[in-house]
């Protein structure tokens, strides 16, 4: 099986070579191409034109000898101009604007697929769900917004756009600092796609993303405890906003941590972790009613296996 | 950091204001360029018309910077629950920038952009550089200072029912983080690019000393610094890409509490046989370090134009060893032996190690031109094991006594999963998607010696099949309408509150009801049931959203954006009582209405102004398990006085109240004052 694997990786891995010295660079446009070359396409579309020479895809007019589009930036886009030159009508050339996502995706990843951006992108909710390169990347923009924005309080604004019960939840008295533009969306999320869960950003390698910022609860621990481990900060708190302080799930702390540490009596039919008694504590007492007060050490303790200190 | 901060200011301005020098005395546009002049005089310099934009040498600064005075009036209500949500001071503050320097003769840089918000004291402060020269190098620079405050005694204070408010569990720290890239030869097919990245934290805060029948609030120092290093190496062809990273990162951690002031008596006030307990010294530090190597490697490629393939490798390897000591005098108690110490002595050396990979592959096949179909697949496997060494001396009134114990833990994970989707276009406006996941893994947690029988090694499987499906329909460039969900059936979960059997779904549709009026809707719903007996778990969140942009006359005079959200969530879960182990419900719901509202007016010309001013706020208010209201109206004046400058007076109210928990509440109004001045 291992040969197998090892055989269809060499020949896919030699398909990709092969490939790869079959892709040359167009040739320059002649007088019977159907290109015309971005500068005929200036004399009519001229704001245009001006917008898009101060945009980093203006490189294709150069000598672009990688991608091989030498001054033929519109066309690498929006196709062979030359019939669309001479009638100047709409119906004559391509317009990625009024394709489909996939259609329209398909001309960006032309150039920019087999890029490190792209490595979790047929897994993002964003492919799943048709959003378009174009819809978050303005080609002809220009000026703060050109092709991508950048600054934090434009890059939530537009995330805001769609994702509205969001932005709701950071209205809520306890969140993170997005609103105040402290933060930015993609500070968490990557909205280029994950093999993290809501394309979340990683920590170093595989790490989760919350740990950029919370670096003092990533351990290893000694004594860890499971649910930050396997579930993920979202197991206890709501990152984008909660009424409860901290951000957590529920207002009382024992409420939190009871739903999963229940003394169930049918320990015989226990399937799930943390389910075996912590305590006997009288729930009665304020001593007891916030768990953490103890068990401080709720994320992860190195020196106390019940998390104390 | 503050320092780099006023250089980097001083830089544009100090350039600027060379460059403004230089104008009145500027010389005819032929001399301001010298030296070519001079190297050819052959050249037909005479011949140019003498008005001819002549581009300078010097460096073009556009932008603009915000800066004035905060004020906030006396605040109503809990001060420690306004520093906990807003934390917003008075004073001179540097309130924004944003600066773009554009090299003509790009020397060092093409171009730089510095942006900055917050300083002066404020709870966030931030500083963003990122400089370019093309096809060179692309650096990156993100600082960001944060001011964590908690103190929330609903949250965490035993001693509340007692009149007595003491912040436990409370922090007051900040939080440095820094990001720092350089990326060489970017655009080209090799790219070498290297990263230092370091999040630090400092500060004070009240933690709990636990003895066994009592918890003492003492005050406590806490700081912890990750430091990450990594370089790679970006290969990019036209089929084919690769990256290679190697990482590591170093971690320090200095926690430590202490107790020398007068007797505490801790959250207890019970005696025990007669005997008050009580902490009257106590000096405790962790001495915790961490190192960690990691390795990424991922590639993608579209070997054919039917088929895209993606691929990582990802590989960490964390760990920390830990000396922690202890010393503490009192009135201390241990039931276990039922012994009454003065002073005890507590040791741990502990170490621990997690080995974390994680790899996955998956492809995208376009068999026809309106079918793709998309698999991926997925694996997540991490060990963690740990070991500690505890010493520890007691000293009663009969001599001392040492025990010493050595414990060992494990956690291991192990987390699959495997995709289908397969997506038909059926018309170009509207395309269906319908998908299988499947999800299984196991989970082992264990620590050895076993404790008292109670907390055995644990073993959870997890199994779940997942049907996805999807729409986007698209009718034309006006309304877009996009639903999916997920519907899932679990033969085992990790916890009791995990997913089990539930239905998610979400919609979006975005409608352009005429050129100067947008509707978006987003509407998404998790319905979670997991019917194991002893657990019975139900959970329902749904949460929907409508946002209306009026923009009447392409906003020459108004722009007005609103938007209404109601959340409403419900949870219940059986759960045996602790002290009598009787069955309960652990019931929490919460209905939520969030609206928000902004204006922005132009205002016309009054007099030789043309003022500009922006009103609205937000308001969010719930009911349920913690009844909480939140309001945050607000209004912005923009008054330009010269080309270059505006002047702004901003005012904001906070209110927040609580039902349940009335002394948290705070309101206070901040005004703010100050000059825009733009470049």
């Amino acid at each position: 099986m291992l040969n197998t694997k090892s055989i269809l990786l060499v020949a896919l891995l030699a398909s990709v070579a092969r490939g790869q010295d079959a892709a040359a660079p167009a040739s320059p446009p002649t007088p019977a191409s159907p290109y015309v070359g971005s500068e005929a396409c200036g004399t009519c579309h001229e704001d245009i034109a001006k917008a898009f020479a101060k945009t980093p895809h203006h490189i294709a007019d150069g000598k672009d000898k990688r991608r091989g589009f030498n001054g033929q930036a519109c066309e690498s886009c929006h196709g062979p101009g030359a019939k669309h030159a001479e009638s100047a009508s709409a119906a004559d050339i391509r317009n990625p604007g009024k394709l489909t996502a996939a259609g329209s995706d398909k001309i960006c990843l032309a150039c920019h697929l087999n890029q490190p951006t792209h490595i979790g992108r047929l897994q993002s909710s964003h492919a799943k769900n048709a959003v378009a390169c174009t819809t978050c990347h303005k080609v002809h923009a220009t000026g703060e917004e050109v092709l991508v924005v950048r600054k934090t309080e434009a890059i939530n604004k537009q995330c805001e756009g769609c994702h509205l019960t969001v932005a709701a939840q950071f209205q809520q008295p306890f969140h993170h600092k997005v609103p105040e533009g402290a933060m930015s969306c993609v500070d968490c999320h990557n909205p280029h796609g994950s093999m993290r869960q809501a394309m979340t950003q990683s920590f170093g390698a595989n790490e989760p993303g919350c740990l950029n910022c919370h670096g003092d609860k990533r351990g290893p621990f000694t004594f860890e405890h499971g649910p930050v481990r396997m579930e993920g900060c979202s197991s206890c708190h709501v990152p984008h906003g909660s009424a409860n302080p901290r951000m957590l799930e529920r207002p009382q702390v024992r409420q939190l941590c009871l739903e999963c540490h229940a003394n169930l009596p049918q320990a015989k039919v226990k399937t799930t972790i943390g389910v075996v008694p912590p305590a006997f504590h009288d729930l009665n007492s304020p001593r007891y009613q916030n768990c953490t007060v103890c068990h401080q050490k709720i994320h992860g303790s190195y020196i106390n296996r019940d998390l104390l200190k | 950091m503050r320092l780099l901060l006023a250089v980097l200011f001083i830089f544009p301005l100090a350039a600027q204001t060379a460059a403004d020098a230089q104008k009145p005395a500027d010389p005819p546009a032929q001399q301001a360029t010298p030296a070519p002049a001079v190297q050819t005089p052959a050249a037909p310099a005479q011949e140019a018309p003498a008005a001819s934009p002549v581009p300078t040498a010097e460096p073009d600064i556009s932008g603009w910077i915000d800066f004035g005075y905060r004020f906030r009036s006396s605040l109503n209500g809990s001060a420690d629950t306004y520093r906990s949500v807003i934390n917003l001071g008075q004073g001179p503050k540097l309130f924004g920038a944003d600066l773009t320097i554009l090299d003509p003769k790009k020397r060092l840089f093409d171009s730089m952009h510095v942006r900055a918000s917050g300083w002066g004291g404020d709870p966030y402060g931030s500083l963003h550089v990122d400089m370019e020269k093309s096809k060179i190098y692309r650096f990156d620079a993100d600082y960001r200072d944060f001011a964590y405050f908690n103190a929330l005694p609903s949250y965490a204070d035993p001693l509340l029912t007692r009149g007595i408010q003491l912040d436990e569990q409370s922090f007051d720290t900040r939080r440095h983080i820094g990001s720092y890239n350089l990326e060489l030869l970017p655009g080209h097919w090799l790219t070498p690019y290297f990263s230092y990245e370091r999040d630090a934290n400092t500060g004070v805060g009240v933690l709990a000393f636990v003895q066994s029948n009592n918890e003492y609030a003492v005050p406590s120092s806490m700081n912890d610094r990750t430091n990450l290093y990594r370089g790679g190496l970006r290969i990019e062809l036209k089929r084919f890409h690769a990256t290679l990273e190697e990482g590591g990162t170093t971690f320090n951690s200095g926690q430590s509490m202490f107790q020398g002031g007068p007797t505490n008596y801790g959250n207890s006030s019970v005696p025990v046989f007669g005997q008050t307990l009580d902490l009257t010294s106590l000096a405790a530090s962790y001495g915790i370090t961490g190192s960690s190597t990691y390795s990424k490697a991922f590639f993608t490629s579209n070997a054919f134009s039917w088929l895209d393939l993606y691929g990582q490798f990802l590989y960490s390897l964390p760990s920390t060893s830990v000396n922690y000591q202890e010393t503490a005098a009192g009135n201390l108690y241990l039931p276990s032996q039922i012994l009454f110490y003065q002073s005890e002595q507590y040791l741990v050396a502990a170490a621990s190690k997690m080995p974390h990979t994680t790899g996955s592959l998956g492809g995208e096949i376009r068999p026809f031109k309106h079918i793709r179909l998309t698999e991926s697949w997925l694996t997540d496997r991490m060990h963690d094991a740990g070991n500690a060494t505890v010493n520890q001396t007691l000293v009663p009134v009969g001599g001392a006594q040492t025990t010493a114990a050595l414990l060992a833990s494990t956690l291991v994970s192990n987390y699959n999963q495997t995709e289908a989707n397969l997506y038909v276009e059926l018309t170009p406006q509207l395309t269906l998607r319908g998908g299988y996941r499947y999800v299984w893994g196991q989970a082992d947690d264990a620590i050895y010696p076993i404790s008292g029988g109670l907390t055995g090694p644990e073993l959870a499987k997890l199994r779940r099949n997942v049907g996805l499906g999807g729409v986007v329909f698209r009718p034309n460039q006006k309304l877009t309408v996009t639903a999916e969900m997920e519907v899932a059936e679990s033969g085992g979960v990790y916890f009791n509150t995990s997913l089990y059997n539930y239905q998610k779904v979400r919609t979006q549709a975005r409608y352009q009801i005429r050129n100067s009026l947008r509707l978006s809707l987003d509407f998404t719903l998790l319905n979670n049931q997991n019917p194991t007996a002893g657990i019975n778990y139900s959970y329902k969140s749904n949460n929907e959203a409508a946002t209306l942009f009026w923009t009447p006359n392409s906003g020459k005079f108004v722009t007005f954006q609103a938007s209404y959200g109601f959340s409403s969530l419900r949870s219940d879960i059986l759960f045996l009582t602790p002290q009598t182990l009787a069955q309960g419900t652990s019931d929490y719901h919460e209905n939520a209405h969030t609206a928000t509202a902004l204006f922005n007016f132009n205002l016309g010309h009054v007099g030789v102004f043309a003022p500009k001013l922006t009103a609205g706020g937000s308001i969010f208010t719930s009911h349920g398990t913690r009844p909480t209201s939140y309001y945050q109206p607000t209004a912005k004046l923009w008054l330009p006085l010269s080309k270059h400058s505006q002047a702004f007076a901003e005012w904001w109210y906070y209110g927040y109240g609580e039902a349940f928990n009335p002394y948290e509440g705070f309101r206070t109004h901040i005004a703010s004052m100050g000059l825009r001045y733009t470049r």
